[in-house]
């Protein structure tokens, strides 16, 4: 047996031993207390919003885009509401009873029950609505509507879609919305204090933006300030309760100066030729008539166009979707005419009473090469004003044939050529205002006096849009003072172009006014057919541009065969004279004659803006 | 009265502290549990029931003499690898892991018992053995020990299987075991440390041990349940967020909530000062242990003491260093306070053992 002192050096031992293992532990203890403390309390602000955000979850609320309106006040863009048949899954225990139920009063694809199904476990597992059927007829609703009291948790609900009251007419100009990038929606985020996260959204479509035209141009304002609603939820992303709501704000409404009527009329003149009619409110530079053709319903491609509509449309000859107003380049052919007599009288070169021999066509003495009119044997003795009138080219093959070509580029830029002129459009060409500069760029060749005998009458390599058009047009309307083209006039800093010269005085402009009245009004005028089509008056130059180059009218006669080789009409037209207030431009792709078949779609639109005050 | 009190005394077995102790953190134990399951009357109502009848079975194993436990822990070690064995035969398997026998009242985890079989036994065999304790005994305990967390640890139960490690090697550690042996055991331990990793843990094993190295690596997969207990932790602040208002936990943020991380819902719930306050309870406890332990009326049961309470205090660290991510994610309760049957009664079972052990005096006259 173990003896005393033994007993007791094993008690001493034991409790040595025991004592260490407690003092291991009493540190391991205050590790532990520390660990605790810092989590607790040093830390406590962070472990605590860690665990706001883990049990809350914010759910942004999609704002409605503004409203588009016309001059009038008549809405041109709404959000048309669509019906949805929706359930909350939550309250559901047999979805396969429920769709037998629902089908005996609404009809359902086998897709749309397929959807249900595949949808319906996750959706009530994390409290989410699911959709039943979308787009429900009136019939439906009336049908559900009377049997609710069955189904206590299916209810029917709203869903926008952009619906542009007249899908043809404001294709171009209003454009048309659609589902923006994955890095666009994080812009716009950003831009709100926010970060992409599950949405309630407003429009069946989801997330909008505007992809061209007036839409995209003014997205920001249209595009309203998002919501948000935070709710309780558990780990698995269930939502419990609604905790706070920010309620959306919805976008801005925009009033255009564009006016439904006149851009009804401009659309149907057409007649789905290709061209376009641009036509404006001289005063204050308001864009009144923007219109391409042919155009496409921009409904369809807002709220969906199957993949074989879609390609119909992209390999249209007539390409639809081409901006013919903003970005349809044409020579400006006769049209040019009055900037080019203007700019004679402003450098002295021709006076009112200046004549030259017109023998219908014009050499140029350095190479002996002839530039022909379009009348056989020329118009005899002829002034500046009689030039316009009768659309001389002579007369003005040889004005440009006198002019610096650097002082004609110069002033042809006072007209809006060659540079942007529109404060709100979409994707605006600037056209072309050649210089000599600019041919030795792209063409590597010099700059012949033959072709400034071209831009004389405005062919040649000279190009402008019909929007720049309409602005040249304006511009000699309001005698040489402008504001920049726009469709909303609410920009304070609007740019305006103002006409300085010494020698051009309000009697040269009423002259040059005049002779554009000439060119409807006088017996030798260039349309005179038009007169028959209005009861005011109304100054105007038409041209006709050429695409391909001939000598004679027999050989004008064959190349017409292919009817894309036929002359471009085109009329540039301001009134009612003498104090104008509209000015319009009309281009109507191989239509060959300015005067009769540009200038009657110009008329009608003037009679729309004038005969609507 | 005299005569009553007499009676109470030498017939009666009773230790006011420790009962009185164990009864309160049971009773606070159900009333966290209530909250950590959601107010679930039915596990509640269980769990009480659990308490009451583990109170009656501690009172009751309190009452024979300790020779009684040293006579029969052969016995009761036999019939505990016995249970562990029975269990790989007709175990009920639940997530791929044998650990449970159904008894119809209770599924009983066998490994359970072991781990207060096993010291009882240790302590049996090891107390009239000269010190130090020579290389023979060493290795015939430790071979047992092996053994015995081995079986358990192949159900598979890392938890349980390490509390019966440590449980056996502090019996060995307090019985005197010769500090020679515990250097050289270091050294080997630490050098064969690559080949434990390479050769004993299964990945999911591996991966909790990484995962607690940088638990950002990795947030909803091993990680997640740590950091939610974290955040739990943290979010309670100084005074916590009141009783069943912690979000962590009642909305399910806080994996095992009931059991492994009820820790979590207390210190969200209650904060730094019920925090301190469970604890104080706990260390009450572990110090009235020691208190006995060095009291007690010979070897075998200072060993006994010493071993169980130790046991006590591992399981109790073991489950607060995973709760705050000191150590990995091995499934271990919080004594008298998790959810479950047989990790409660057996530690009704082992302070029963602890009461007997210091309230029964040596009959001196024998």
């Amino acid at each position: 047996m173990i003896d005393l002192n033994e007993r007791i050096s094993e008690k001493k031992n034991f409790f040595n031993r025991l004592i260490i293992v407690y003092i291991f532990f009493g540190f391991l203890f205050t590790y532990f207390i520390y660990r605790i403390f810092s989590l607790q309390i040093s830390s406590y602000s962070d472990y605590e919003i860690a665990s706001l955000k883990n049990k809350t979850r914010e759910i942004l609320i999609q704002p409605m885009r503004g409203i588009i309106y016309d001059r009038n006040g008549e809405i041109i863009v709404n959000n048309v509401p669509s019906y949805n048949l929706i359930t909350n899954p939550s309250g559901i225990l047999n979805i396969d009873e429920l769709i037998l139920e629902i089908s005996k009063i609404i009809s359902l694809s086998n897709n749309d029950i397929k959807n249900i199904k595949e949808k319906f476990f996750l959706r009530k597992k994390l409290n989410r609505e699911l959709v039943l059927k979308r787009n429900l007829t009136v019939e439906e609703i009336a049908k559900f509507k009377v049997r609710n009291y069955k189904f206590p948790n299916v209810f029917i609900a709203e869903r926008y879609t952009r619906q542009n009251l007249y899908p043809f007419l404001f294709s171009h100009s209003i454009g048309y919305v659609g589902s923006p990038s994955e890095e666009y929606i994080e812009e716009v985020m950003l831009e709100q204090n926010q970060t992409i996260k599950e949405t309630i959204f407003k429009y069946s479509n989801g997330f909008l933006i505007g992809k061209t035209g007036l839409e995209n141009i003014y997205d920001k304002e249209l595009r309203g300030i998002y919501g948000t609603k935070i709710y309780e939820v558990d780990a698995s992303g269930r939502l419990l309760e609604e905790k706070s709501i920010t309620k959306p704000v919805n976008g801005l409404d925009i009033h255009t100066s564009l006016d439904i009527r006149s851009q009804k009329i401009a659309h149907e003149k057409l007649k789905n030729r290709r061209g376009a009619v641009v036509a404006v409110e001289i005063s204050n530079g308001a864009i009144l008539t923007y219109v391409s053709s042919p155009s496409f319903s921009v409904n369809k491609i807002s709220n969906g166009l199957s993949q074989n509509e879609f390609n119909d449309l992209l390999n249209d000859e007539d390409k639809p979707f081409f901006d013919r107003a903003g970005q349809g380049r044409y020579s400006p052919a006769s049209t040019i005419k009055p900037a080019i007599g203007l700019f004679g009288l402003d450098k002295n070169l021709i006076n009112w009473a200046y004549t030259i021999n017109d023998p219908g066509y014009f050499i140029l003495p350095e190479d002996g090469r002839v530039y022909r009119g379009w009348k056989e044997n020329g118009h005899g003795n002829i002034n500046v004003s009689d030039a316009i009138i009768e659309s001389s080219n002579t007369f003005f093959f040889s004005l440009a044939y006198r002019s610096e070509i650097d002082e004609l580029v110069d002033h042809l830029s006072n007209f809006g050529f060659g540079k942007n002129i529109c404060v709100d459009c979409f994707l605006p060409d600037k056209g072309l205002l050649p210089t000599p500069e600019w041919k030795m760029n792209t063409h590597n060749f010099g700059w012949y006096k033959g072709d400034t005998v071209n831009l004389g009458v405005g062919q040649g390599y000279l190009s402008a849009t019909p929007i720049q058009l309409a602005y040249y047009s304006a511009f000699l309307a309001n005698k040489g003072e402008l504001s920049d083209f726009s469709f909303v006039q609410n920009k304070e800093n609007n740019g305006k172009t103002v006409f300085f010269t010494n020698q051009i005085n309000e009697k040269d402009w009423k002259k040059i006014h005049e002779s554009m009245i000439g060119v409807i009004e006088s017996p030798k005028g260039t349309a005179g057919r038009l007169k028959i089509l209005k009861d005011y008056i109304i100054a105007a130059k038409s041209g006709t541009v050429e695409l391909v180059s001939t000598d004679t009218k027999d050989d004008y006669k064959i190349i017409r065969e292919i009817e894309g080789q036929r002359d471009h009409a085109i009329i540039i037209a301001f009134g009612p004279m003498p104090n104008p207030k509209y000015a319009v431009s009309v281009v109507i792709e191989n239509g060959e004659s300015g005067g009769s078949v540009a200038g009657p779609v110009a008329i009608e639109v003037l009679n729309a803006l004038v005969n609507n005050e | 009265m005299n005569k009553i009190k007499s009676f109470l005394e030498t017939k009666i077995f009773f230790d006011q502290y420790l009962f009185i102790s164990i009864a309160l953190i049971s009773i606070i134990g159900v009333f966290f549990l209530f909250s950590a399951s959601q107010g679930n009357f039915e596990t509640t109502i269980k769990q009480s029931l659990f308490v009451l009848l583990g109170l009656i079975l501690m009172f009751a194993v309190s009452q024979p003499d300790p020779d009684f436990f040293k006579n029969n822990a052969l016995i009761f070690m036999l019939f505990s690898i016995f249970l562990v064995l029975l269990t790989f035969l007709i175990g009920k398997e639940v997530n791929g892991a044998k650990r449970w026998l159904d008894l119809g009242f209770l599924t009983l985890q066998s490994s359970e018992i072991m781990k207060i079989t096993l010291p009882l036994f240790l302590a049996a065999y090891l107390y009239n053995k000269p010190l130090p304790i020579s290389l023979f005994h060493t290795f015939i305990t430790l071979a047992l020990i092996l053994f015995s967390a081995n079986i358990v640890r192949i159900q598979p139960d890392l938890g349980t299987s390490l509390v019966i490690l440590v449980a056996g090697l502090y019996i060995l550690f307090l019985a005197g075991l010769s500090w020679k042996f515990i250097t050289v055991s270091i050294v080997i331990f630490i050098f064969s440390l690559p080949f434990i990793w390479n050769n004993f843990l299964e990945p999911f094993q591996k991966q909790r041990i990484l995962t607690l190295l940088d638990p950002s690596a990795d947030p909803f997969g091993s990680g997640w349940n740590i950091a939610q207990s974290k955040i739990a932790i943290g979010s309670g602040g100084l005074g916590g967020k009141g009783y069943q208002m912690g979000s962590q936990g009642h909305l399910d943020f806080l994996p095992e909530a009931e059991t492994d991380f009820i820790f979590s819902v207390i210190a969200e719930e209650f904060g730094f000062i019920g925090v301190c306050i469970l604890l104080s309870i706990f260390l009450f406890i572990l110090l009235r242990c020691f208190y006995l332990a060095i009291n007690a009326r010979d070897r075998f049961c200072r060993l006994t003491i010493g071993g169980l309470s130790l046991l006590f205090l591992s399981t109790i660290f073991i489950n607060l260093a995973m709760v705050v991510g000191i150590i990995p994610v091995v499934g271990m309760p919080l004594p008298f306070i998790s959810k479950g049957g047989s990790s409660l009664l057996s530690f009704y079972i082992a302070f029963g053992i602890i009461i007997s052990m210091s309230t029964h005096k040596k009959l001196m006259q024998k």
